[in-house]
């Protein structure tokens, strides 16, 4: 490249020196000009947390010693491989977390590392904005007293003995006057005390799998996460062609998965991202990006597949695998359905045109998903002719409406390319904690002992689903199944460990139902969406200041344990449990029969590692008589492979991996070399490009219907909806398509709160220059963002990485509805996306459509670090 | 190790993630507001009439990729030239460090050095910046950025042989050329990666702060 003192179209290089020291100094923040309290930006509020007082020395780098390394909880719903953080622990109080460094590095065998979330945890357990003592609402009372305020409410500290007194009597009034149907139970941390008093209203669907969870083992791929299709990350390197269909594993799956498909690239893979987003995955990884509009990919797959029918010929150019589809399918052609179906319902005819005049060309899907018809044909060619690929495909095209037949269009590209059960050769989800490494686990931990507990006759079986749930509390009506709707009368919301309110979609209705209702519970660690809008809090404790925790994935197993005494007056939920059976006449111990340390017992004698020689269980721990009398716990000594001592110090353990070591893993092997003699296990033992089963589930929910094949149907709120007349092209008042992502701050709404990860990641609206400069936009505008269902202020973000007429925001920011306006000011996602019921009962959160237009005050819009943290109003602060 | 050490980045591995960033808020206790290491973004791309599809639009010359930095440590420390108090020190290992009882906070260093390595301490009117946790190295331990990389986009070691395994690149867009203070950086391009001083895009991190 020459010198030139300008670019070619005359624009002078920006980032001179002056340039980048001015990016430089944003990043760094000194050139702001300080940032202590008192050294405020104009206008500016006192900073959060960890910075320091005026004339107050930096507390510099702690000195590390005269204390231990001790193994630390991660336990995030994070995606990610689960990592290992090590808490250097003096008197009771963390100086400092690292990540593993048990062990040398290696490709084969690497350290389980921590993400920036991880490095972050002490923000969380430490928080200025934890939860420390029980609350109550001040104008709470029995029955509700002033409803209207949650939210807005000021808040008083009480005693446990207030508080637990207080729930137990609000939830005796309330299931003796209005019965067990009147409680809605949105976590499960309670959930034994609610089965011993007979039980309570919950909530069910499909989350983070999309239409993956009912779809996937129904037509023999697996949902992706308890039963994985692809294989391991070893075979991976295998492949030729790595495609990532709707994944961004850089920000959704933490940890080593980015390392393990590096590897593979090294191995000499090529990779095609098939995405909206040219995300940070394809950054690294990418050969080719093909940018796709939300919710349309089953369009796309069938292009796909049509230029694999017209232009296959078996003699001189073969692109489809007749023979994997003759011998491990049903569905694809007539000579190959299930004994009753109609002979009309096959795959192939469909995708031709002959069963509904509609031939679904190239250009057909190009039409809908954005891919011209000359790369749908390429794509096509491409992956047929690979010689060993790997079809990966996360979750996000699955979390759309009604879009329960895209499963079952992936798997339909995978069996007639026949990239299935061969090295190299995988097709379905990689995503999850189950990226880039499939195939049963070769260690993990042994079950906790707790006996079931004791059988009280149910008096609600009372189930509603996530889309229908504020209504169902609003209206007082749900979907019971297919044709059947009941009654239902909410009067008590119960948060025990999840985050409900701002993770389930229509959240201002949400917020609507929680003000309809008697009484609101949350337990949790800090002042989050659900705690916010309810009446009585109690505070609990993190994993780190609980006894044990074992987790793991594939190929290692962490023992982890408390770091640090329960902080203020926090307790453990089943504590809380405990108290509350007591006081409603239940026996405490149904709750907990087992001791803390039998149930770590118990686990640790349990766990077992798979041998290489012959695949079979051993135990993991060697335990002796002393270890038993030092745990105090009831046990019999057994051999193993690593010591107590080892294992709790080291906190892990790891199984060493290398090529050919016997423990890897290629999913359907068996039954692609014998369908007979190892059938899956669908009704026909194949995989089920016609499924029967899958169409009688989704009309037996109730919402709305699918073919047993994989038929498009336009889903609600996506592209299609983009117009008001998509036939004649006329955009209509919401014409960009918002998807929401796995953002890096968080994992899901957990962490939100964290000062360094609110730096790090400010909650960014993103969109594409052509769509902002046709609405005036630059980066930094601060912008309102309206859906159907809500609107949001954000500040934003151009970036051409985005396909035009696509815009995105990361899910989980707490919600902050400003009363005035109703406009959400944190960018809560569930504001924009709407409760719809459809299909399975999953949520469409990768289908909304929205318009973006700047924001013109009247209150400026601060970016998120600079904001003081969320504290309930009224209690002292820290 | 008195050999002089430095930074090996591998640009096609850096994803962004900010764990090394988080990492070392966490090792030298910073607040929110002050950052050693920073991860810039930089790229560029416009789109176009697809001219398979005139219907549609296409990227052109879409490109990105990830930069880590921190202190470079480097041979000619333009810090340590400015500092008017001497308080700016380095290591027979490279490490370059700031003596806090002589830095008299009047900034001309964080002036002087191209990368923005210095930072200001509002409470204690000093500088500071990255020290390659002198500590650990001391200890035969890595820095906690490259010990924490998750891609193992970031090492630490003796500059020899890292610039004998990965070779001579000290500078990518955005960054300064190496020419101005021959920083103990050796990089491994980015697929996409244009020259510095050369290059076609913007540094695209989302603004810290609003207009």
């Amino acid at each position: 490249m020459a010198d030139h003192p300008e670019r070619d179209d005359g624009r002078p290089f920006r980032l001179d020196r002056r340039g980048f020291l001015k990016w430089s100094a944003v990043a760094g923040g000194s050139a702001l000009g300080g940032l202590g309290k008192g050294l405020t930006l104009p206008g500016g509020p006192p900073l959060p947390w960890d910075i320091q007082e005026p004339g107050e020395p930096a507390p510099g780098p702690p000195l590390l010693e005269g204390g231990e390394w001790i193994p630390a909880p991660c336990w995030h719903n994070c995606g990610g491989q689960r990592c290992l953080l090590l808490a250097y622990v003096v008197d009771g109080e963390v100086l400092a977390v690292k990540t593993d460094d048990t062990h040398p590095d290696t490709a084969h065998t690497p350290q389980m590392r921590a993400c920036a979330r991880g490095r972050a945890q002490q923000g969380q357990v430490f928080a200025p904005d934890r939860l420390r003592y029980p609350m109550k609402r001040r104008n709470w009372a029995p029955g509700g007293g002033r409803r209207e305020l949650r939210g807005e409410d000021e808040w008083e500290r009480i005693s446990w003995d207030e508080a637990l007194d207080l729930t137990a009597a609000e939830l005796e009034r309330i299931l003796a006057r209005h019965g067990n149907e009147a409680v809605l139970e949105l976590g499960s941390t309670l959930r034994r005390l609610f089965r011993g008093l007979g039980g309570a209203v919950t909530n069910w669907g499909s989350t983070s799998w999309g239409t993956w969870l009912d779809t996937g083992p129904r037509i023999g791929l697996g949902d992706g996460l308890s039963r994985t299709s692809h294989n391991d990350r070893l075979d991976l390197q295998n492949a030729d062609l790595i495609v990532l269909w709707g994944g961004n594993p850089a920000w959704t799956a933490q940890g080593n998965a980015m390392y393990y498909y590096l590897q593979a690239k090294r191995a000499g893979a090529e990779f095609l991202f098939i995405d909206p987003y040219y995300n940070d995955s394809a950054m690294v990884l990418a050969d080719e990006w093909v940018p796709v509009r939300p919710g349309t990919d089953h369009a796309l797959a069938l292009g796909m597949a049509y230029t694999l029918l017209d232009e296959d010929d078996p003699a001189t150019n073969p692109l489809i695998d007749w023979d994997f589809l003759n011998r491990c399918t049903v569905g694809f052609d007539p000579e190959h359905l299930p004994p009753g179906a109609d002979p009309r319902d096959n795959v192939r005819d469909y995708v031709l045109g002959r069963r509904d005049g509609t031939p679904k060309t190239p250009e057909w899907a190009a039409r809908i998903s954005g891919v011209s018809a000359p790369r749908i044909r390429r794509l096509a060619r491409r992956m047929a002719r690979a010689r060993r690929a790997a079809l990966l495909t996360a979750w996000a095209p699955a979390r759309t409406h009604n879009t329960d037949s895209w499963p079952q269009m992936f798997l339909t590209l995978g069996c007639m390319t026949g990239h299935i059960g061969e090295p190299g050769r995988m097709t379905g989800v990689s995503c999850w904690e189950r990226t880039a490494d499939g195939g049963p686990f070769l260690i993990g931990a042994g079950r906790s002992g707790e006996p079931p507990a004791p059988r009280v006759p149910r008096k609600t079986s009372a189930r509603i689903n996530n889309s229908e749930l504020w209504e169902a509390v609003l209206e007082g009506e749900y979907t019971a199944r297919e044709g059947e709707r009941r009654e239902v009368d909410i009067r008590a919301i119960i948060h025990d460990g999840a985050s409900a309110l701002n993770q389930v979609s229509g959240l201002l209705k949400g917020i609507e139902a929680h003000r309809a209702v008697d009484f609101v519970l949350t337990l949790n660690f800090v002042y989050n969406t659900n705690a916010r809008y309810s009446d009585v809090v109690l505070p609990v404790t993190t994993q780190w200041e609980r006894h044990s925790y074992f987790k793991g994935n594939r190929d290692h197993l962490i023992w982890a344990r408390k770091v640090v005494e329960p902080q203020y007056e926090t307790r453990d939920d089943i504590w809380i449990a405990q108290e509350l059976a007591r006081r409603l006449g239940m026996d405490p111990t149904d709750i907990r029969p087992l001791s803390p340390e039998q149930e770590e017992f118990n686990r640790l004698a349990g766990a077992w590692v798979v041998s290489p020689d012959d695949r079979e269980r051993e135990n993991l721990v060697r335990i002796t008589s002393d270890d038993i009398r030092e745990m105090g716990v009831q046990g019999e000594p057994q051999e193993g492979r690593i010591s107590v001592e080892e294992f709790r110090r080291k906190g892990i353990h790891v199984v060493p991996r290398r090529p050919d070591d016997g423990l890897g893993h290629v999913a359907f092997a068996d039954f692609r070399r014998d369908p007979e003699g190892h059938p899956l296990s669908t009704p026909s033992g194949r995989f089920e490009l016609h499924c029967q089963d899958i169409a009688d589930h989704v009309r037996s929910v109730g919402f709305t219907r699918i073919d047993p094949i994989p038929v498009y149907r336009p889903p609600a709120e996506g592209y299609e909806e983009t117009f008001e007349d998509f036939q004649e092209g006329i955009k209509g008042p919401h014409p960009l398509q918002l998807i929401t992502l796995h953002y890096r701050r968080r994992t899901h709404s957990v962490f939100d709160n964290v000062a360094w990860l609110r730096e790090a990641f400010p909650q960014e609206f993103i969109m594409n220059p052509v769509d902002a400069e046709a609405r005036g936009l630059a980066t930094g505008d601060a912008v309102l963002v309206e859906s159907r269902h809500g609107t949001v202020l954000r500040p934003l973000f151009v970036t051409p990485r985005i396909m035009p007429g696509v815009v995105a925001l990361g899910e989980g920011a707490w919600a902050d509805i400003d009363p005035r306006t109703g406009v959400d000011r944190a960018g809560a996602t569930n504001v924009l996306n709407g409760d719809r019921p459809t299909g399975q009962g999953h949520q469409g959160w990768n289908t909304c459509v929205v318009e973006v237009r700047p924001y013109r005050g009247p209150e400026p819009l601060k970016a998120d670090w600079r904001q003081p943290p969320r504290t309930p109003k009224g209690v002292a602060g820290p | 190790m008195t050999a002089p050490l430095g930074f090996h980045l591998d640009a096609s591995a850096c994803i962004g993630c900010r764990t090394c960033v988080t990492a070392c808020k966490s090792k030298n206790a910073l607040p929110a507001g002050r950052d050693y290491r920073r991860v810039v973004e930089y790229g560029d791309g416009s789109w176009i009439p697809d001219p398979e599809d005139p219907t549609l639009l296409a990227p052109s010359n879409l490109f990105a990729y990830c930069l880590s930095i921190a202190c470079m440590h480097c041979e000619d420390p333009a810090c340590m030239a400015a500092c008017p108090t001497e308080a700016i020190q380095q290591r027979p290992d490279g490490i370059v460090l700031i003596d806090s009882a002589r830095c008299a906070g009047c900034r001309y260093c964080e002036w002087a050095c191209p990368y923005g390595a210095l930072s200001f301490d509002p409470s204690t009117g000093r500088m500071t910046k990255c020290d390659l946790c002198a500590d650990l190295i001391d200890a035969g331990q890595e820095p906690w950025c490259a010990a924490s990389c998750v891609t193992r986009a970031l090492e630490v070691g003796p500059m020899d042989e890292l610039r004998a395994r990965h070779g001579e690149l000290d500078a990518l867009a955005p960054l300064p050329s190496g020419d101005q203070t021959r920083p103990r950086l050796v990089i491994t391009p980015h697929r996409d990666a244009q020259p510095a001083g050369r290059g076609s895009g913007d540094a695209s991190n989302p603004e810290r702060d609003l207009r």
